[in-house]
């Protein structure tokens, strides 16, 4: 079963169950956030999940089938759901609202037949409250106990057949991260399934119902209190080494330092790691596939003309483009899933939160801004370790407008071209505008389309220190991989294919046939010519500016290239040597700036920096927020883009 | 007083959580009246670290200083 597709009505995969995977059966694991929820999810599942966003929302959902053995050694393929971190039904987010829709809201007949409730038992006053209110819902509960070990490490006994009692559910421990408990769990789950379902427990036995929601939330409250003098033994109170690294991870001044040196551990992981694998697959799509393709062809007397153009430089160039991310993604996927799983993420929003609270924004939102000014791709998908979906959305809104490193080389160029030796300064100002127009834009959609939006006083459970598990960061990483390629590919694919068309079809009125026409003939030229009068206010209204702009939407580092192709010039080695290419820039800008060449450059710079970075953020950006708020994300950048340079022209056409 | 004013390495015992904008939230989490809490550390950015049981909180400056506190003895 497939969440991606955000088109499609929340209740139409649940209806009856019928279109589930296994045998029709739904169980849903419900819980805190860092109670090893979605660890024993994987355990659960083996590598056989999904993850999706929950239809019509951006909030991430986990789908898998769950085989059960049973006693007669056959086994029972389950439907298993990871829903998303939840402190309680009374939602305070979007994701908390994903569950509360499910279990309260949803008809009897779509709500899950089995819930499984993953406590911490190492913090069972915080999960609890949660316990407490599933347990008032007709529904057949589970509870798997999770994090024993640490809860042991902590001087924590739990009496898990006290707890059994007094909730009047049945209790399993479990440790998904050593497969223990999971044989009984499977059993608690199948036995619940064959039970009719039971009538709503009460709050509190012999009383009757509040009418007051605060009195019910007192009554439970103090169940929570009971429970926990009950069935939580606390032997010792020792200093863990949690507590011990925690005195440099959230300190004033060294905890920042940590956390930079992370960041920019994570930066150069994901940008330097995958570079030569990204070469590499660049190489081997470009060079043995595109070989073997042409070769296929000419075996079968198709070689040269249309054909093979779109097949090479249509198809066989956007399924490597796609290609060439996958390395980046993964890298990324596998960090989050280590900062994660490890607890560092918690950490980390602490001593980044205030910061970040300037534009609207929790501590965790400096992590995707981050990775932002090294690649926009994984940043969008970074967004998710921020526990709000608006939040979620905001973040994915402002990341293109980071400085990616494509963008460098291009700027490298210009500043060469037209500002000779202070080209490094040109540098720094990009990353100086890139900066201003996070913070600028942040502001401005937070009073505009977030105007509820103001984080609440942080309030963050740091959960302990965990060794992450190699194999489950391997499944976890390879959900995300595939999800990516799912449903970022098909657009990226579409783009490029999109692009070879224009550029191959000749315009109408040119008489070269298709395949075969030079750029400024082709049905691109064309287009580039018809919206090349846009830019005019902004100083760069020429189609070969245009044509330039265009092909940056695919991929930033294009840009030098296209402009190798149409001045017909060398492509330079090094973007600070621009040999050839210069004169012909220099006398473009000049005649469509009226002679105002500085001003136009720096338009032409600003609007580079804002616009939509590529068609592989839109992809990502797809996959994490959804086709329409792509869209708008590519009117905010592009909008933004050009009202800045149109400014930046004509204020400077005044002062130069 | 509130929590902001106990000395790192104090413990105290929550009187009033009402002046906090999520009040629910804290509740949920166990920041109750009447729940014990013990200051631990300084934390970046002006907030503090406590511990609740053995689980630990970061809570940032304004959530401290809405937390009315008794200290125990």
């Amino acid at each position: 079963m497939s969440l991606t597709g955000a088109h499609c009505h929340p209740t139409s995969h649940l209806s009856a169950h019928s279109d589930l995977a296994g045998d029709g059966t739904l169980v849903a694991l419900v819980g805190n956030a860092n109670t090893g929820k979605s660890t024993l999810f994987n355990q659960l599942s083996g590598a056989r999940a999904s993850v999706g966003n929950w239809p019509g929302t951006t909030v991430e959902v986990g789908t898998a089938t769950w085989r059960v053995p049973l006693a007669d050694g056959s086994t029972r393929s389950l439907a298993l759901m990871d829903l998303p971190g939840a402190a309680s039904l009374s939602p305070v987010s979007p994701d908390e609202q994903v569950t509360h829709d499910l279990l309260v809201q949803a008809p009897a007949d779509e709500r899950p037949d089995v819930v499984v409730a993953v406590l911490d038992a190492s913090n069972l006053g915080r999960d609890l409250f949660l316990l407490s209110q599933l347990r008032e819902q007709p529904q057949r509960l589970v509870v798997a106990l999770t994090m024993n070990d640490v809860a042991a490490r902590r001087g924590l006994t739990v009496d898990a057949a006290a707890l059994s009692r007094m909730a009047g559910v049945p209790v399993v421990a479990v440790d998904p991260r050593r497969r223990s408990g999971v044989v009984g769990l499977a059993d608690a789950v199948s036995q619940a399934v064959e039970r009719p379902a039971p009538a709503p427990r009460a709050r509190v036995l012999g009383l009757p119902e509040p009418d007051d929601p605060f009195a019910a939330d007192d009554d439970r409250f103090a169940w929570v209190q009971q429970v926990l003098d009950d069935v939580v033994r606390t032997e010792h109170d020792r200093v863990s080494w949690t507590d011990r690294v925690d005195r440099w991870a959230t300190a004033p001044v060294i905890g920042p330092l940590l956390f930079a040196g992370a960041m920019y551990l994570v930066f150069q992981l994901t940008i330097a790691g995958a570079a030569p694998l990204q070469d590499w697959l660049d190489g081997w799509v470009a060079g043995p596939v595109s070989d073997a393709a042409v070769s296929l062809l000419s075996a079968l007397g198709l070689a040269g003309g249309v054909i093979e153009s779109f097949l090479v430089d249509g198809l066989i160039a956007g399924v490597g483009t796609l290609l060439t991310f996958v390395p980046l993604m993964a890298i990324m996927f596998a960090l989050l899933a280590i900062m994660e799983s490890s607890g560092y993420l918690a950490r980390a929003a602490v001593v980044t939160d205030r910061a970040m609270r300037a534009i609207g924004l929790p501590g965790r939102a400096f992590l995707p801004l981050i990775v932002g000014f090294g690649c926009n791709v994984p940043a969008i998908s970074a967004i998710r370790v921020l526990p709000d979906a608006r939040q979620r959305l905001l973040t994915a809104l402002l990341v293109p407008f980071t400085a990616c490193a494509a963008r460098l080389p291009v700027v490298v160029l210009i500043g060469a071209v037209f500002f000779g030796a202070n080209a490094g300064n040109v540098v720094f100002g990009m990353y100086l505008l890139s900066i201003a127009l996070v913070i600028g834009v942040g502001l401005l959609l937070r009073v505009t389309l977030w105007r509820g939006l103001r984080p609440t006083p942080m309030v963050i459970d740091l959960p302990p220190y965990h060794l992450p598990l190699p194999k489950q960061v391997g499944l976890d990483t390879w959900a995300r991989v595939r999800s990516f390629l799912r449903s970022a590919g098909t657009i990226i694919v579409v783009v490029v294919i999109a692009v070879w068309a224009l550029s191959a079809i000749p315009a109408p009125g040119a008489d070269e046939p298709i395949g075969e026409v030079p750029v400024e003939d082709s049905l691109y030229g064309a287009t580039a010519q018809a919206i090349s009068p846009v830019f005019e206010p902004a100083g760069f209204g020429d189609w070969k500016a245009t044509s330039a702009l265009m092909v940056g939407f695919l991929a930033k580092e294009a840009v030098i290239s296209s402009w190798a192709q149409t001045y017909a010039a060398e492509e330079p080695e090094d973007p600070a040597e621009p040999g050839d290419l210069s004169a012909s820039l220099r006398a473009d800008f000049e005649r469509s700036s009226g002679g105002h060449t500085t001003a136009a450059v720096f338009a032409f710079l600003t609007f580079l920096v804002a616009y939509t970075p590529c068609v592989a953020t839109l992809g990502a950006q797809r996959r994490e927020i959804g086709t329409r708020w792509m869209l708008a994300s590519v009117g905010i950048s592009t909008g933004t883009a050009w009202v800045l340079a149109v400014l930046v022209f004509q204020v400077g056409r005044l002062i130069t | 007083m509130t929590l902001d004013q106990v000395p790192v390495g104090s413990a105290a015992r929550l009187t009033d959580t009402s002046l906090h904008p999520s009040t629910r939230r804290l509740a949920e989490l166990g920041l109750r009246p009447g729940a014990d809490v013990a200051v631990l550390r300084r934390i970046s950015g002006g907030g503090r670290l406590i511990g609740l049981g053995v689980a630990r909180m970061a809570l940032d400056k304004p959530t401290t200083t809405s937390l009315h506190v008794e200290v125990s003895l």
